[in-house]
């Protein structure tokens, strides 16, 4: 008996956290959508009104035919889409490389994609910022998708590796006498098999290089001025318009939320496999 | 049709001091269109013989032959053979039309010939109607009928067979070994089939190669295998129960007291003083001794298994098994004398363990 209710008393001290832990992070979420579905006469009093004939998309539309909104927003899915085409083609190839055949340094090499990504990217930002504005990319489009992809390149070959790692190594020779090329069972073969792994990587490049605001705000200025950084400058410039400031955020943010919902479960088998096989 | 012929081929892991040899030294013929298992225990090189013919390792030394023509430094898939493998392998995101298929798409086969060999072999193993269905909604049996099929549709000059059925229920095991015996007979393409199942070897080949440990003990008809065994090894590990093998003396000119005990044989030619002497449970006999008789020793344990029962007798010195007829009248502790009249005794030397011809009788 007493072992059952000790029992019910964690379950609800653990639901009682978890709710908790959940107000903490969506809270201001949930704040910022009010905020860009209300008008904020309505929200800044001590008793906000919700009723939902308030509700307004005025925001939204005006947002979604400004220029100097749209603009950034293209460069933000042009960037991030080119990042994860690129970061998928070559990660792909480097992956199977590394989980397929043995080589010497190949512990070396992945090891080294882990470290990586523990060098804080403000160390780097300066000298990027010289190198781009060497090569004539400083705010441009190109600019950024490559250095994107040299930030992502390295987690996603190593969530890629523990996925090629995954697959049966017989139907590769199946493959071989069926009468496949090396390259041809990489595509026919163990790129199929691994998509949902791979399609997992890919949505992790993708929100990675949308969501970024650092580098974007170093390494561009006008032309190439991506979603995030464009958000955060209605701070400055309309320093009272919550709703737009917002509808922005709400704008950025919903693609990530929706890809990061679907993918979640994939990404974070490929983080945890990676890490325990490499 | 193919012959298969190995010339010295030898497998090394490793490189310089750190190699370790796999395959030592193989050289035989694989005649067209035999049947021919390659039988022994785990690791004894069995898989890697097979892989080096299919291409997937390279061998470290010798020479491979199909139709006289050396292979051994061509692509898998240049070799004409196909392969089925012990846990099927079959692409998971293809249906069976396209797994069947897919080797013929590789090599260019146009589409309709592509269709008409996919539903023939689908027809051979009874599997038409399960062609569009993807191998994870397929039982085991069914999968392995695929991978079958796979491999007849190709119309190969070679077969491989890793393991296929020991992924399979006993029952359908031997379903299925009978199946492939008759598919065999109907395609009279060379075969070469990896087990460590002696009853798979036994009933399905023409040929049987005994490996151990790297090497080549025995190459012969399961007939040859089971009456001649060449070593102590192949001896002891064709045949169920196991062979009796045991150190015996020789007390007079031509018979000899097997492990040392009360129990003797008559071996005709012989004039070695030890020999190793090998006896099988099924040729010999057991009779209650008579009171004041001198028994060769006592039950240990009776194992009945319906038609037939196992009796392990101590000698005193060793164990020897015997199996009888039915179901044994004999309890543990009875006295038992020995017999061995209608056996067939082996002679091995007891050093290099290898057949002494001229006991044979």
């Amino acid at each position: 008996m007493s072992r059952a209710r000790t029992r019910l008393a964690r379950t609800v001290v653990h639901r009682v956290l978890v709710a908790l832990l959940l107000v903490y992070l969506l809270a201001p979420f949930a704040w910022m959508l009010l905020y860009s579905l209300y008008p904020a006469t309505a929200l800044q009093t001590l008793t906000p009104d919700l009723d939902p004939s308030q509700i307004r998309l005025d925001s939204y539309a005006a947002l979604l035919s400004d220029p100097s909104f749209l603009t950034p927003m293209a460069n933000s899915a042009v960037v991030g889409l080119a990042t994860t085409v690129l970061c998928m083609v070559l990660g792909s190839g480097c992956a199977y490389v590394i989980a397929r055949y043995r080589f010497r340094g190949r512990s070396v090499l992945l090891l080294g994609m882990l470290t990586v990504q523990a060098v804080p990217v403000i160390v780097l930002a300066v000298p990027l910022f010289i190198l781009l504005r060497a090569f004539g990319q400083y705010d441009t489009l190109l600019g950024l998708v490559i250095t994107y992809t040299a930030f992502i390149l390295p987690l996603v070959v190593w969530m890629m590796v523990g996925f090629f790692e995954e697959l049966p190594p017989s139907l590769e020779r199946a493959a071989v006498v069926d009468g496949c090329n090396r390259l041809q069972i990489m595509t026919r073969i163990a790129v199929p098999l691994a998509a949902p792994g791979l399609a997992a990587a890919a949505v992790l490049a993708f929100i990675t290089a949308w969501s970024d605001f650092f580098l974007a705000k170093v390494l561009t200025i006008t032309s190439a001025t991506t979603l995030p950084v464009r958000t955060a400058a209605f701070q400055g410039l309309f320093a009272m318009d919550y709703t737009s400031a917002a509808t922005a955020g709400v704008i950025t943010a919903a693609p990530v939320l929706l890809l990061a919902l679907v993918a979640q479960k994939w990404i974070i088998r490929g983080l945890v496999e990676g890490a325990v096989k490499g | 049709m193919a012959t298969i012929e190995l010339v010295g081929v030898q497998k090394d892991y490793g490189r310089g001091r750190k190699a370790v040899r796999a395959v030592h030294d193989l050289s035989y013929t694989i005649a067209d269109g035999h049947f021919v298992s390659l039988l022994g225990p785990s690791g004894c090189g069995k898989s890697t013989t097979l892989n080096m013919i299919a291409g997937l390792e390279d061998i470290t030394g010798g020479e491979i032959l199909i139709d006289g023509a050396r292979v051994d430094d061509l692509e898998p898939d240049k070799r004409d053979l196909a392969f089925v493998f012990q846990d099927y392998a079959l692409y998971p995101h293809m249906d069976v039309r396209d797994n069947i298929g897919f080797g013929l798409r590789m090599r260019k086969v146009d589409k309709a010939e592509t269709e008409r060999r996919v539903v023939d072999a689908a027809r051979r193993l009874d599997i038409e109607h399960v062609l569009g269905n993807r191998p994870r909604n397929l039982s085991g049996g069914q999968r392995q009928r695929v991978a079958l099929a796979r491999a007849i549709a190709r119309r190969p000059k070679v077969f491989l067979f890793d393991e296929p059925l020991s992924n399979l229920d006993a029952l359908l095991r031997d379903q299925t070994r009978s199946e492939l015996k008759l598919l065999h007979a109907e395609l009279g393409a060379t075969s070469v089939y990896v087990t460590h199942d002696q009853e798979e070897a036994m009933t399905l080949s023409d040929r049987i190669v005994v490996m151990s440990r790297g090497k080549l003990e025995q190459y012969g008809t399961p007939y040859e295998i089971y009456h001649r065994p060449a070593t102590t090894f192949v001896a002891s590990f064709v045949g169920k129960p196991r062979m009796n093998l045991l150190p015996s003396a020789r007390v007079e000119r031509g018979r000899y007291a097997v492990g040392g005990s009360t129990f003797t044989v008559d071996v005709a030619g012989l004039d070695a003083e030890q020999v190793r002497l090998g006896l099988r449970p099924e040729e010999c006999s057991l009779r209650r001794a008579a009171d004041g008789e001198d028994a060769s020793g006592e039950v240990k344990v009776v194992e009945p298994l319906g038609n037939v029962s196992d009796v392990t007798v101590d000698l005193g010195s060793a164990l020897f098994v015997v199996r009888v007829p039915g179901f044994s009248e004999l309890t543990v502790g009875d006295r038992v004398v020995l017999g061995a009249e209608r056996a067939t005794v082996h002679c091995f030397d007891p050093t290099s363990e290898e057949r002494l011809t001229g006991a044979d009788r």
